[in-house]
């Protein structure tokens, strides 16, 4: 936890929830992992089902502090709980670019979402396993992640190639205004990307600021009346200890 | 989607209310194997949340099952179509989130601590906001004003004192009741240690206790019944009842803050806690399964005894058919799945007939019925959420108490037939359960659909008029239904003296109480131990997966899952 934190204090922070949704085995967790544990830690173990992960984004204006909320496997019998996504700010919809069915069931999740969440999310659309596809650039990584690993189902263990074309799925993307990558966990690459991309595309007005700007105006504090929640929220942690700890305060 | 059909289990929880949800946790963090099933599209069963499309939706379906199999019936939705005016009318469906548990959570309740050690409350997942204020209704009508219509009479919210300054500080109390007030209040505090004073009043109604020891007059007894929070009539509610439940209301302010002593969870009350619960069991390793409800269950044959299997939720998905393993129990699905497993839990309704089942917490617990309603006004009702002190934090929610009498059309004499008081609890657009501007106010009454309907409806009329706000509020939608406790299912099972003969264990039904009953955590910490046997140890106490102790949440990359 070194370097991030020491770079350049006096920037303006705001957290962002951004929860991750996709078929099973597509690759979220790993995705994630790769982004977070890429900047420290490279080689703690990948985690199966972690609630929350959270990394630092530095823009050249802001810092944007990821809050990534993990499925925890709610979605593989279509079992998420409506508060995943409430007050989700950003959303990373993931398929498996060597499997067809892993987009019809992204474009399902998208529409989950567009009925679900906050109508100003910023909805990332990533096709993921680019190294499957791409015959010179696949250098092995031994800590390759946890429950993406495609051996589990056995179904395209031989030939393994391409099924859904990068056209196809951008112009969905475009179609639906959605941000658009390709990417490898495995390798890392583009995963850095998709998430400066999100950071870049969070309008100012919805960010909720860290500790500096309380303001929090826009649609999504007035649908869901999170403005001026957060001065009438009761600390658990305050019984009997010294509140300078600041336990859960965001 | 993946199939079910064969896999092994240590446990199957049927039904996610919150008992289910917190045992799911609670399990699954331990190391069990968890399978939680409900057979509804949506989490937290009796103590569910909805938004206006969803709340329609359920009240078809109670309707349709005209109340079988379920501890709801006789719901209705009305919405004003006509609601016209410079204010905001009703928002879009999924703007609200309308709880059928607005339960109150006193800061001293066993729920809390437990909710922060097993870190349901880590990273904001759950919110806890502070009820402030309790208000006491008075509708007595101005002296010789013969005309009875509801806008002639002088109808008045008063707020309870919240503890002895406030009784000090109160301008509307002439000496004598502040002096008797405050030696009341002061027993309250150590009633334990003073049977000398009420023992012998124990199982006599509490006004007759007020008026023999403390010289209350009756008219004033109206505020320390509303703290006791009884659903019953004044004459019907025993001084060994009120006593606690007056002293955990002012013990209970101060704890977490100034000016509260109650909280209610963000976003739909109980609602919530059932899904972070439900996640944090998915976290955990364990499986959540909607739209699928355990519909029959039968013992092995051979009938093991207890072995805990070191199970885990992955391996036992990744091992199917292989049901030879030393379950006890072969639970059918509603899906046509069989599964096996070491343990079925659930509440009656979530649970098939057993031969033989445990029901957890033996207390006998009398049937009862309440009548609740929802209603959303497009009002802050800011009147009702003033700010208790200076350092507290902003209230989201307030209680309004409609004594016994208090509604009666005949005027309150005391020849009138008692009524059970009316509770209403109010949630401000800061819950995130209405827009801002709105209110959602939460009605119940121990009374069935038939004699409550008209209770509830004039109690929300007259709280509208009571807060005398400008322009007056109006009712946008209000829904009503009827709710059964008690436990009534028992028939075919024989009751079982411990959970290991039983295999099956059954919560019992969610009660009928405004406040959250500590049972809640009792019932699941005994479920709990009876499944975990010898390996019972720190129940929902875990760790943050880096061993930061808890206070290095905030830092990059740190995550916490199972150990």
């Amino acid at each position: 936890m070194a370097d991030s934190t020491q770079a350049s204090a006096p920037k303006p922070s705001s957290s962002v929830k951004l929860v991750l949704l996709g078929e099973a085995a597509v690759g979220k967790s790993s995705l994630v992992l790769r982004f977070v544990n890429n900047d420290f830690q490279p080689n703690k173990e990948p985690t199966i089902g972690a609630a929350f992960l959270t990394q630092k984004c530095q823009l050249p204006s802001r810092t944007i502090k990821f809050e990534i909320w993990d499925t925890a496997g709610q979605e593989r019998f279509a079992s998420l709980a409506p508060m995943y996504y409430r007050n989700a700010q950003a959303a990373l919809v993931v398929y498996d670019i060597t499997k067809a069915s892993s987009l019809v069931k992204a474009k399902h999740w998208v529409a989950e979402l567009q009925r679900q969440a906050s109508p100003g999310i910023v909805i990332a659309l990533v096709g993921n396993k680019l190294d499957l596809c791409e015959e010179d650039g696949t250098t092995e990584t031994p800590e390759d992640a946890g429950d993406a690993a495609p051996a589990e189902g056995g179904d395209d263990e031989d030939v393994v190639a391409r099924k859904v074309s990068f056209k196809d799925a951008k112009a969905y993307a475009d179609e639906e205004s959605l941000l658009f990558f390709e990417t490898s966990a495995k390798t890392g690459h583009n995963v850095s990307e998709v998430f400066t991309a999100i950071a870049n595309a969070i309008p100012e007005t919805s960010l909720k600021g860290g500790r500096a700007a309380a303001a929090s105006g826009g649609t999504q504090a007035a649908i869901s009346g999170a403005g001026a929640g957060q001065e009438s929220r009761v600390n658990l942690n305050a019984r009997g200890d010294n509140k300078a700890q600041e336990g859960c305060a965001c | 989607m993946e199939s079910l059909d064969g896999t092994n289990w240590d446990v199957v929880i049927a039904g996610t209310g919150i008992q289910q949800s917190l045992l799911a946790l609670a399990l699954s963090r331990s190391g069990k194997g968890v399978l939680h099933v409900d057979r509804n599209a949506y989490y937290g069963g009796a103590e569910a949340a909805f938004s206006l499309q969803e709340a329609e939706e359920w009240v078809e379906k109670v309707e349709k099952q005209g109340g079988v199999d379920t501890y709801f019936s006789h719901a209705s939705i009305r919405k004003n179509l006509e609601h016209t005016g410079e204010k905001a009318g009703l928002g879009p469906s999924r703007a609200y989130t309308l709880s059928l548990s607005p339960n109150l959570v006193y800061t001293r309740s066993t729920l809390l601590p437990v909710l922060v050690s097993s870190r349901c409350t880590a990273n904001e997942q759950l919110g806890f906001q502070a009820v402030g204020s309790w208000f006491v209704y008075s509708g007595w009508a101005a002296p010789g004003d013969s005309d009875t219509s509801t806008t002639h009479i002088d109808s008045h919210l008063l707020r309870v004192p919240n503890g002895r300054e406030d009784v000090f500080a109160d301008t509307t109390l002439d000496l004598r009741t502040k002096r008797s007030l405050m030696k009341f209040l002061r027993f309250v505090g150590e009633y334990e240690n003073q049977p000398e004073i009420w023992e012998q009043h124990r199982k006599k109604a509490f006004p007759a206790f007020l008026l023999d020891q403390f010289k209350f007059p009756t008219a004033s007894h109206a505020p320390l019944l509303a703290l006791t929070m009884s659903p019953d009539p004044p004459s019907e509610t025993s001084t060994e009842f009120a006593l606690p439940r007056i002293a955990r209301h002012l013990r209970s302010i101060g704890l977490f803050g100034a000016g509260f002593g109650a909280v209610i969870p963000k976003f739909g009350g109980l609602a919530e806690i059932t899904q972070v619960a439900s996640r944090a069991s998915a976290v955990g390793g364990g499986v959540n399964v909607l739209r699928n409800g355990a519909r029959g269950v039968n013992y092995k044959v051979q009938q093991t005894p207890t072995r805990p299997s070191e199970g885990d939720a992955q391996r036992n998905l990744s091992e199917p058919g292989s049901g030879d393993a030393q379950t006890a129990l072969i639970v059918q699905l509603d899906g046509g799945e069989t599964v096996y497993a070491d343990w079925l839990v659930g509440q009656d309704a979530d649970l098939p007939l057993a031969t033989q089942k445990y029901t957890i917490g033996s207390k006998p617990r009398r049937p009862s019925v309440a009548l609740k309603s929802i209603t959303i006004v497009d009002s802050p009702l800011s009147s009702l959420f003033p700010r208790t002190s200076d350092s507290s934090p902003q209230p989201a929610g307030a209680v309004v108490v409609f004594p016994s009498r208090a509604l009666s059309s005949d005027q309150a004499t005391d020849t009138s037939p008692e009524t059970p008081p009316v509770h209403v609890v109010v949630h401000s657009g800061d819950t995130g359960e209405c827009p801002a501007g709105q209110c959602v106010l939460y009605a119940s009454t121990a009374l069935p659909a038939s004699s409550g309907l008209p209770l509830l409806d004039s109690a929300i009329v007259a709280l509208l008029v009571g807060v005398q706000e400008d322009p007056k509020p109006c009712i946008l939608f209000s829904m009503q239904y009827q709710q059964q406790s008690g436990d009534t299912s028992s028939v075919a099972a024989a009751a079982e003296d411990s959970p290991a003969a039983a295999r099956v264990l059954q919560f019992p039904s969610p009660d009928l109480d405004v406040v959250l009953s500590d049972d809640i955590v009792s019932n699941v910490e005994t479920a709990w131990k009876g499944i975990m046997g010898d390996d019972a140890v720190d129940f929902m106490r875990f760790e943050a997966r880096d061993g930061g102790g808890g206070e290095e949440d905030e830092d990059e990359g740190v995550s916490y899952g199972p150990p």
